[in-house]
């Protein structure tokens, strides 16, 4: 019974691929017939005579139209230029108040830069009311899968609790701990362990 | 597991003397420096009139050799050694001159011999004494040529038995978390290392399988659903439904011996704590009060006492508690972080990894902090413990120059074997009890 369904099962198999090669060479031929066709319409086209000359009024006319085009290009490049660097500036702010919090091996509590991040964190989260943060904990490889659970979640946890303590409402932050299941950096080094002991924010603004 | 044999034991061979069960153990293998037992297994003779067209001649002694050199308590004599000549010698005690094989230093020797009729199979297994030049077990099997595997596992584990005092292991299976990118699913692999197959398709990080003690149901947690949630799947229909979906993590851990509780890691309060789950009542009970992490609790094979990983002195060490959580005492001492616990189902000995000068290792040591013994020593990192029902085995996971395997070893640490090699990492083993199928 069961080789009979492998059996089956390598049947539809092989009709499927039959069709699939069958629909894309159906697909080549036909793209193939159109490219023709462009091409002979250029041809016609090209072989179409010139338009008669303009005269001294319709071209003064049609230069400032250009001018004042690009006229108003430019000033709207400037205003997307500068809504963009307001927008850089904003995310580089966001990125600098939850960037990733570093710790050290087997440690959660928090280091003076984790402090000066969650600061900026907690103010940025006061500014903007409608953000809400979960918090990953992470550990680099070394160690059990079930510990390194229990000290990615109190990584979060601690992050967790210091926001709440600079006033930003419990309700707007979730943890998670993804222990040293979720590595920044597969390698196996120093460098890479170091940047896998993290607290990571991602951030959600309604 | 849903194998099933089709064969029965037709009878047991009487030939002269029958050693009474377990009458005398010929291989001590709990003795910390086993020496391996010489052991040689003969072609086998096809007893019918029908040509061996399958080859069984040499299938099975290959089989048997494979089957039995997986245990790491043998040594299978090359067949190149051999000085009997097939024609002359038979596979009864009196048509075997038993200086052909103490000559080229076998303690122990396998004969049989079968007969194909179509389909059908009747295999005839006898192992010999051959220092004292007598019959210790001789089995006759019956079924399909398609259940020789079956019959040869069966076999080897009455050698087992005859030779240490206790069958084998060849019915058991190891299930774990294979890694793949990032996430993992639930697997479980023959302790042969055949037959893998996967038993969950979360497609989302699930860690910690667990076997219940009837291997019926596996407990696991999963981030299917976003949390770290603990999820209960029946073996048989692979229907799986979440039995602890506390915000936090909700941590899969042993079964009692009884089956009737499951250990359990609960943060629903904030922080990591032991909790025993009772199924009758469907309610969970702490059984540590602790703000720092509590952690991977293994019963004792008695189900009275608790081990479990806590950092409550400042790194994780191991500790044992009563099964109600009383007399809470620190079990290791040397090292600065010592996890994963996992109790001997023979009692004694505790498993766990442990750091040693930089590198995980696996360790054990007695159930009163005694006799602390490093069973790796390989390069790498060597992970998660689990024992076999038989307790003369250690599963774990390796990784080594990048390399990532499924080990077993015997529990002195010796006979390294790799199970499975080459997904994106191994964890959380968990090895099931017996099906009674050989």
């Amino acid at each position: 019974m069961k080789r009979n369904l492998v059996v089956f099962g390598f049947i539809v198999v092989i009709l499927g691929l039959g069709l699939i090669l069958t629909v894309g060479c159906a697909k080549k031929v036909v793209k193939e017939t159109a490219e023709e066709k462009t091409a002979t319409v250029q041809k016609e086209a090209a072989a179409t005579p010139a338009q008669p000359a303009e005269t001294e009024e319709q071209r003064l006319a049609r230069e400032n139209a250009m001018k004042e085009a690009a006229l108003r290009e430019e000033q709207e490049r400037e205003r997307a230029l500068a809504a963009q660097k307001e927008k850089e500036a904003a995310a580089a702010a966001m990125a600098e108040a939850f960037a990733d919090l570093r710790f050290d091996f087997d440690k959660f509590d928090l280091k003076p830069e984790a402090r000066e991040t969650l600061k900026k964190a907690a103010a940025y989260m006061t500014a903007n009311k409608d953000v809400t943060v979960v918090i990953e904990g992470n550990c680099d490889e070394r160690g059990t899968v079930e510990y390194n659970l229990a000290l990615g979640e109190k990584r979060a946890l601690g992050a967790m609790k210091f926001l709440v303590d600079l006033g930003v409402d419990k309700g707007r932050i979730k943890t998670i701990s993804y222990g040293k299941e979720r590595p920044l950096d597969p390698g196996h080094t120093e460098d890479a362990w170091a940047k896998n002991r993290r607290d990571h924010f991602v951030v959600t603004e309604k | 597991m849903t194998k099933k044999i089709v064969f029965v034991i037709a009878f047991f061979l009487v030939f002269g003397v029958t050693a009474p069960s377990h009458g005398r153990v010929y291989i001590d293998i709990d003795s910390p420096t086993i020496q391996k037992f010489p052991l040689a297994i003969a072609d086998f003779k096809n007893l019918g009139k029908n040509p061996d067209k399958d080859k069984l001649g040499t299938w099975f002694p290959d089989a048997l050799g494979k089957a039995l050199q997986v245990t790491g308590f043998f040594t299978i004599i090359q067949r190149n050694a051999f000085l009997e000549d097939p024609n002359q010698a038979g596979i009864t005690t009196d048509s075997i001159r038993f200086s052909d094989w103490t000559g080229i230093g076998a303690e122990s020797l396998i004969k049989g011999g079968f007969q194909v009729n179509g389909k059908e199979l009747v295999a005839e297994f006898r192992l010999f004494d051959v220092i004292q030049g007598k019959l210790i077990s001789g089995k006759k099997y019956t079924g399909k040529v398609s259940d020789r595997k079956d019959m040869v596992l069966k076999f080897a584990s009455e050698v087992l038995l005859q030779l240490t005092g206790e069958k084998g292991v060849f019915d058991t299976r190891i299930a774990f978390a294979g890694k793949k990118g990032q996430i993992s699913e639930i697997y479980a692999i023959n302790f042969d290392g055949s037959e893998l197959t996967r038993i969950t398709n979360f497609r989302s990080l699930t860690l910690l399988p667990r076997w219940s003690p009837d291997s019926r149901e596996i407990t696991f947690t999963s981030y299917r659903d976003g949390n770290p949630d603990l999820f209960i799947m029946d073996m048989s229909s692979g229907r799986a439904r979440k039995i602890s979906g506390f915000s936090g993590l909700n941590l899969a851990a042993p079964w009692s011996p009884d089956g009737t509780k499951i250990l359990m890691t609960l943060s629903k309060d904030g922080h990591q704590e032991i909790y025993v789950m009772d199924f009758r009542e469907g309610k969970a009970r702490r059984l540590t009060h602790n703000y720092s992490i509590n952690i991977s609790p293994t019963w004792s094979p008695d189900g009275k006492r608790i081990a479990f990983v806590s950092d409550r002195a400042g790194s994780p060490q191991i500790y044992v508690m009563d099964a109600d959580g009383d007399n809470q005492r620190r079990l290791t001492y040397q090292g600065n972080y010592n996890t994963s616990p996992s109790w001997s189902p023979k009692g004694k000995r505790i498993a766990f990894e442990g750091m040693v000068n930089g590198s995980f290792q696996i360790l054990s040591i007695d159930e009163d902090g005694g006799n602390l013994a490093q069973l790796t020593t390989e390069g790498g990192r060597n992970e998660s413990p689990s024992w076999s029902p038989d307790g003369r085995y250690i599963a774990f996971a390796s990784i080594k120059n990048g390399r990532n395997r499924l080990c077993v070893m015997n529990a002195n640490g010796s006979n390294v074997r790799i199970l499975h090699e080459g997904m994106g990492g191994y964890a959380n083993t968990s090895w099931s009890s017996r099906s009674n199928l050989y």
